[in-house]
């Protein structure tokens, strides 16, 4: 190890710090080879030499852990500027929690720990001593080209591809999953990765990268998306959880507008989703639907988006009156009358438009240009299901979306939200047109709640106004608060945790609600800015925190990179 | 006009319940400008906290003495989670703007009322009913039992039940506010915390106060409601939360004797729409939450004027 002589910071603690956490990685990665319990659990851990699960992301913590290891010292010149102290301090940490927790799951599903082979053990040795090595490196100064780092264009390309690809990967993975410990493991074993690569201001850099190739970056997530439902193999079940995330996530998306941008809290928001659902349900020819005129789709979804957006304007308009708290009372209210209306809407205590608490049911497929949704295709050998056709075309609309979000964000307007929203008498006097501004957002979020509503409709078949209650405004609204407020990465994040879960936890769902609400309380005490944070929106939560400011404005490329 | 008077009566009876909520909502926001969404949560713990202490020290007594005993078992449960959650939520979030409280708030409410729902009937030693579903609320003499009858109007005796509580709480709230130390401090807390604080005043212990008081009304309501419905659930809080709410807003939020007037106006105008305009009992609540939007746009200061007119 004489490369360790180059640096020239390091002290003596800080070298017995690495070489223990090294040797901690290097634990973790060779312990995968090894066998981990005597029972052939989780896709069988009691083989040597052949990795699976457990012992794969095991394997993936320890490859981490080597890596932030010696980054001060053999791959200096690729990763030196890696914060590496606080991120294997995180890391040993989260490697402790994991095989703590795998431990246990093999405990539970094989009858207790006497189950657990060398394998198990060996990690939970070599988990310890990255703790241990990550708490005598923690305090570890940032390098000196921590801020300035920026590699060569390809490299910052590849990687942002790799990055797209990673997550497809991971995506696939984790809903093909049907153990709910191997699940829960996998989805600790990203976090873990992800919260030490956060500490090591990793994310900083890529933000940096990301910013100076967006486009590269967009497409690439994009291309990952696309390319999802060919990973499926025709798997009906996943493509319509998939599904089902993606609209939960062009919704929330639509909702980051009024929330993240113009700082306007809707609490009414499903209620656009609904109008849109109503109208796509009511002109669908379904038989329970009381009007019997069929239009094309795309005039359909343009109707149910106007009709949202004049509901927006509808819901709006008091906001000339009333702001902050009042308002978000008000669009309660609008949320409770929509749905009470779409209720009582049914021929006995109104006229008859909605069917009342039956909804409206049977709504045909959606078909365009020939088109039918509804049939499987096969492409390139893969078999399209239904619900990967209205995956594909929730994902031209969620592009259309995320266009629509960033361009306007970029924009006059966007600026002026962002004005309003820091300071709206400031900038009504700076000759912001705060009213028009204020309408323009809440239109232009129902408008497109409203499309997304309408291709809602035809995948589930069926409307009722209890799928549209305050709870699920609230689920929204803990999307875009999760995921981080005004920034498209962090709300996908946040909605695909979100539906994710349920689906995948049968045992979760009975607690959903309960560690829902939970998670906004500790969000908003924690980290009010969300997983992944807006900079501006994080200074404007923080204006006290002089530390953080001071950060933000040695690396101004970061600002609001990940947008 | 014999059908006008019963609405009346009907009108008073649960508006008298909205106004019991509403001062906890305005009582808040007088001191600390929050919106306390779980307020809602608040009323249906009270429900649940008599409804356990009857079913743990009263089972099967139904004479008039037991009902203090429920009031109090309601007071302490209601108290207690508010001043817990004013503590453990709202005090670190106090000064960070205005979205977080409101969302933390959200946060509790759904957390309280799945927390009843999930873990009412596993309470290690009781055999407290699942409240999945409605749980009967137990029937006390002479607040409960048949109706009086007084010439063409019928009133429910839990509906006197509940006008009386409101006459007696909003005296003692009189009482309280103008007439104790404690009172006066939260009027200056409401007019001006800074110069309060130069004054020598606990903000925090007012504040901790205003949400016990608030509370403490809700319980009551909670117990009576328990008594006119003659069962509870655990979403009785959000509709009735919400009410109280556009009741609070009617009369001025911020204002002790605005939300007693708004929660009675509302119950009364609520009854009347249900009776005099077409669609009927479903279109209820629409009515009360239209009522609420207009008079946000139109006259956000409410019926007797707010101290504070929001400009956040």
């Amino acid at each position: 190890m004489s490369t360790i002589t180059s640096s020239s910071t390091t002290t003596g603690r800080e070298r017995l710090g690495l070489r223990l956490a090294l040797a901690g990685g290097a634990l973790l990665l060779v312990s995968g080879l090894l066998s981990w319990s005597f029972e052939p659990i989780f896709g069988d851990i009691s083989i040597r030499l052949w990795p699976v699960s457990l012992q794969v992301f095991a394997m993936l913590i320890g490859l981490t852990a080597v890596a932030l290891a010696l980054s001060p010292t053999v791959l200096r010149r690729a990763l030196g500027w890696v914060h590496a102290g606080p991120g294997l301090w995180a890391l040993g940490i989260g490697a402790t929690a994991y095989t703590a927790l795998s431990l246990a799951a093999i405990a539970v599903e094989a009858g207790g720990l006497i189950n657990a082979n060398e394998g198990a053990w060996i990690a939970l040795v070599g988990a310890l001593l990255l703790l241990g090595g990550g708490w005598m490196v923690r305090d570890r100064p940032r390098a000196p080209e921590a801020f300035s780092a920026q590699g060569p264009a390809t490299v910052e390309i590849v990687t942002i591809v790799a990055i797209c690809a990673l997550a497809l990967a991971a995506a696939a993975y984790a809903l093909g999953r049907d153990d709910a410990w191997v699940f829960v493991l996998f989805l600790l074993t990203l976090g873990v990765i992800g919260t030490a690569l956060a500490r090591a201001e990793v994310f900083e850099w890529l933000g940096g990268a990301a910013g100076r190739h967006q486009h590269v970056l967009t497409l690439g997530a994009f291309a990952a998306a696309f390319l999802f439902p060919f990973t499926q193999d025709g798997s009906e079940i996943n493509m319509s959880i998939a599904t089902l995330v993606l609209i939960f996530a062009a919704t929330a998306i639509g909702l980051n507008i009024v929330v993240g941008l113009a700082g306007l809290l809707d609490l009414g928001y499903i209620a656009f989703l609904g109008a849109g659902a109503y109208v796509g349900a009511i002109f669908s020819g379904s038989v329970s639907s009381s009007i019997g005129w069929t239009p094309p789709f795309l005039v359909t979804a343009l109707m149910g988006g106007l009709f949202a957006a004049l509901l927006g304007l509808i819901v709006g308009s008091p906001t000339l009156r009333v702001s902050g708290d009042y308002l978000a009372i008000v669009t309660l209210a609008f949320g409770e009358i929509f749905r009470l209306a779409m209720f009582n809407l049914d021929g006995n205590n109104g006229p008859d438009l909605t069917n009342g608490p039956n909804g409206i049911t049977a709504i045909p497929n959606l078909s365009i240009l020939g088109f039918d949704f509804g049939e499987s295709h096969t492409i390139a050998g893969v078999e399209l299901s239904r619900a990967a056709n209205y995956y594909l075309f929730m994902l031209f609309i969620t592009a259309l979306i995320v266009l629509i979000f960033a361009r306007l964000n970029n924009s006059r307007i966007g600026r002026g939200w962002v004005a309003i929203r820091e300071d709206e008498r400031a900038a009504e006097a700076m000759g912001v047109n705060v009213f028009g501004l204020k309408l323009l957002a809440f239109a232009g979020g129902a408008f497109l709640a409203g499309v997304a509503g309408t291709v809602k409709a035809h995948y589930d078949t069926s409307v009722t106004p209890d799928q549209y209650q305050f709870l699920e405004s609230a689920f929204l609204l803990a999307a875009v608060v999760l995921g981080g407020m005004g920034t498209i990465a962090g709300v996908i994040l946040g909605a695909v945790v979100l539906k994710l879960m349920p689906e995948k936890l049968r045992f979760f769902s009975e607690y959903r609600l309960l560690l829902f609400g939970l998670l906004l309380v500790i969000m908003m005490r924690f980290r009010p800015e969300g997983l992944v944070a807006n900079k501006r929106r994080q200074l404007e939560l923080h204006d006290d925190d002089q530390d953080r400011a001071a950060q933000t404005d040695r690396s101004p490329q970061t600002k609001e990179a990940l947008q | 006009m014999d059908q006008f008077l019963q609405q009346l009566v009907n009108g008073l009876t649960i508006g008298s319940l909205y106004a019991l909520i509403a001062v906890g909502y305005t009582v808040v926001y007088g001191i600390v400008q929050l919106i306390n969404f779980a307020h809602g949560e608040i009323f249906m713990i009270g429900a649940f906290g008599a409804l356990s202490t009857y079913l743990i020290l009263f089972q099967g007594q139904t004479s008039l003495w037991v009902l203090p005993f429920l009031v109090l078992g309601a007071m302490a449960a209601s108290v207690g989670v508010a001043v817990l959650t004013e503590r453990v939520a709202y005090r670190p979030l106090r000064g960070a703007g205005r979205l977080a409280p409101l969302i933390t708030a959200i946060g509790i409410s759904v957390f309280l009322q799945e927390f009843v729902r999930l873990f009412y009937d596993k309470v290690p030693g009781l055999d407290f009913p699942s409240a999945k579903q409605k749980i009967p609320f137990p029937q006390i003499e002479v607040v409960t039992g048949p109706a009086i009858e007084l010439g063409p109007v019928t009133i429910q005796r839990a509906a006197v039940f509940t006008i009386g509580c409101l006459i007696m709480c909003g005296a003692a709230l009189w009482w309280f506010i103008n007439r104790t130390r404690t009172g006066r401090g939260m009027q200056a807390v409401s007019q001006d915390p800074d110069t309060a604080k130069l004054m020598g005043i606990n903000v925090d212990r007012v504040i901790v106060v205003a949400f016990a008081v608030g509370a403490a009304l809700a319980a009551i309501a909670g117990v009576a409601q328990g008594l006119l419905n003659t069962n509870i659930n655990f979403k009785m809080g959000f509709i009735a939360g919400l009410k109280a709410f556009t009741a609070a807003v009617l009369g001025g939020i911020g204002n002790v004797w605005g939300a007693i007037l708004g929660g009675l106006v509302l119950g009364v105008l609520e009854t009347l729409a249900v009776q005099f305009l077409p669609g009927g009992s479903p279109w209820k609540d629409v009515w009360a939450f239209a009522l609420l939007i207009l008079v946000l746009v139109f006259r956000p200061q409410g019926l007797l004027g707010a101290k504070v007119v929001d400009r956040a």
